[in-house]
């Protein structure tokens, strides 16, 4: 117990002795993990974006007047509930002839000459579709075509599929990038804590002179690296939260875009990347030590 | 306490740095190794130590074949033996006094008796009131000191010195080599690698001298020049009385230490 304890104290000993070297380490892991966690943070924003995008109307089916051989409003209703029970669908909203005014109205508010030239009984009802796939559009939009009551279907399935491409795209862009600096901070903090070992080599050549065994060099040195990465991971995760929680701020001034990420995936995605962090200290630290180890086993210790 | 049987010691590239040594070294001697640089001596300090790897031949140590030893063996070996060198391998992050614990470190002791042993040998080496200062802050004879009192804290049965004189000055040499003769006459066994004449002949001890990796002379006690003399052309400094200049450096250091001791 004595003995943890002094190797503890070792560590802690160490990190402020070698202050620079320590904030060199720490900046390091604090730097690339920022970045790694920075692309996964944008890629969720975009993952909540596309979804958002894709929340709403996806079909909107006009009905025929009952003059045009369509069927009269209770009829359009009745036939609403038939369409409802397909299984692609998963909500139906119907929209009479004074609604459509009514968002005609909205819609052209700021040309009230252009509004009082329509007549209101030109605007046909409609049926609102939400999917519960959009990429079923498709079928329903077929299957609306062949009822006769429907005077013309219009899908936003083109712009959906275009926007579901696009956020494929982007999204393995996104994880990708977050893969490839996940990657290089793990080569970052490795090599950076392999250099803070590099200047302290001959310390290891002289504890193992005095007859420290490999685990009594290495214990302190790993609590180091465990230490250097966690504090810089977790300074990445703070960083990038303070950011997000500021665009928050400012996205709610816009109103087309989302910048609400749950504090759910930061502390999901936060307590990983502090263990990443720690991980990353602890192998650069144990890969580190293994080559000056087994170099002054057999070199004589230079001071 | 330490034998060599038939010690062959090749490196990568053909130089031969020990060549069929033969030595017996018995409990509480005090050996040097004497020759000229590149001869050996270090070399033979390096294979005692494990720090190298033998080419043939066997060492033992405290009775145990420390050529076979297993790799994760060797820092139990190196407990045992106190180590001081030329250019004094101190760990420039911890204090003096850290410096010195750490060999007791190593060795799991509680610091209920660390600090105490620790206290005791900066007294021995007349550091006492340096225990909290770094090695860069001390003198390069204070420096060896922290090293020979980190070499003996643990009180080893063996001691081994590479050039602990080689980057002193002779008074300070004299105050190192009269710590390493205390040490020797507690039962300390002490193998000295050296090539400085004065101390070798004043000290009188036994004398192996070594060229070319081999032992050409082996003195129960004996004087530097006579023994490299035997076998090698080495110059001779003409009027060079190294016995009395080592008495008359001791001579100094004493009258200085008493003349610090009524200060106090």
């Amino acid at each position: 117990m004595s003995r943890l304890a002094f190797l503890a104290r070792e560590a802690f000993i160490n990190l402020r002795r070698n202050a620079l070297v320590v904030t060199g380490a720490v900046l390091a892991v604090f730097i690339s993990l920022s970045l790694a966690f920075g692309a996964l943070v944008l890629n969720e924003l975009l993952r909540i974006n596309t979804l958002a995008w894709q929340e709403g109307t996806h079909v909107v089916a006009f009905l025929n007047d009952p003059d045009q051989g369509g069927l009269d409003p209770a009829g359009q209703r009745a036939l609403m509930t038939e369409v409802e029970q397909w299984e692609q669908v998963l909500a139906i909203r119907y929209v009479d002839k004074a609604e459509a005014f009514v968002e005609f109205q909205t819609l052209f508010s700021d040309r009230p000459d252009f509004v009082e030239s329509i007549d209101p009984s030109i605007l046909p009802a409609s049926y609102r579709i939400e999917l519960t796939d959009i990429d079923l559009y498709r079928d329903v939009v077929f299957q609306l075509r062949t009822l006769p009551a429907v005077r013309d279907v219009r899908s936003f399935g083109e712009q959906i599929d275009q926007l579901s491409s696009l956020s494929t795209v982007l999204n393995v862009l996104g994880l990708g990038l977050a893969l490839v600096l996940g990657g290089s901070a793990v080569i970052l903090i490795a090599n950076t804590i392999r250099m803070a070992i590099y200047a302290r080599r001959d310390e290891v050549s002289i504890m193992k002179l005095v007859g420290a065994s490999n685990w009594f060099i290495r214990v302190p040195f790993v609590l180091e690296g465990l230490i250097e990465g966690m504090l810089g991971a977790g300074l990445a995760v703070l960083t990038v939260w303070v950011a997000s929680q500021n665009l928050q701020g400012v996205g709610d001034s816009i109103q087309l875009l989302r910048f609400n990420i749950e504090d759910a995936f930061f502390l999901r995605w936060g307590i990983l990347l502090v263990l990443f962090g720690a991980a990353a200290g602890v192998l650069g630290s144990f890969v580190g030590l293994s080559k000056y180890l087994r170099e002054a086993e057999s070199k004589p210790a230079a001071a | 306490m330490i034998r060599l049987q038939n010690v062959t010691k090749v490196y990568e590239g053909g130089t031969v740095a020990a060549r069929d040594v033969d030595l017996d070294i018995q409990r509480g001697e005090f050996v040097f190794l004497v020759g000229p640089s590149g001869s050996g001596k270090s070399t033979l300090i390096r294979l005692m130590l494990r720090q190298e790897p033998i080419t043939r031949g066997t060492i033992w140590v405290a009775g145990k074949d420390i050529t076979t030893l297993p790799r994760w063996k060797i820092p139990f070996l190196r407990r045992s033996i106190g180590t001081v060198f030329q250019d004094f391998k101190l760990l420039p992050n911890k204090t003096v006094a850290e410096n010195v614990a750490f060999a007791l470190e190593v060795l799991g002791r509680p610091r209920s008796v660390i600090r105490p042993q620790v206290d005791q040998v900066l007294d021995l080496v007349g550091l006492a009131d340096k225990g909290a200062r770094y090695p860069k802050q001390l003198s390069g004879g204070e420096q060896q000191r922290v090293s020979v009192a980190r070499a003996f804290v643990n009180r080893p049965p063996i001691l081994l010195a590479d050039e602990p004189t080689g980057n002193l000055d002779p008074a300070t040499s004299v105050g190192i080599m009269k710590l390493l003769d205390r040490i020797n006459r507690t039962g300390t066994t002490i193998v000295m690698a050296t090539h400085d004449h004065a101390i070798v002949d004043a000290m009188q001890r036994r004398v192996v001298a070594i060229d070319h990796g081999a032992v050409i002379r082996d003195d129960r006690s004996g004087r530097y020049e006579s023994a490299m003399r035997a076998t090698t052309e080495l110059p001779v400094v003409d009027g060079l009385d190294a016995q009395a200049e080592y008495e008359e450096l001791a001579a100094a250091v004493e009258a200085r230490e008493m003349a610090e001791d009524s200060e106090e």
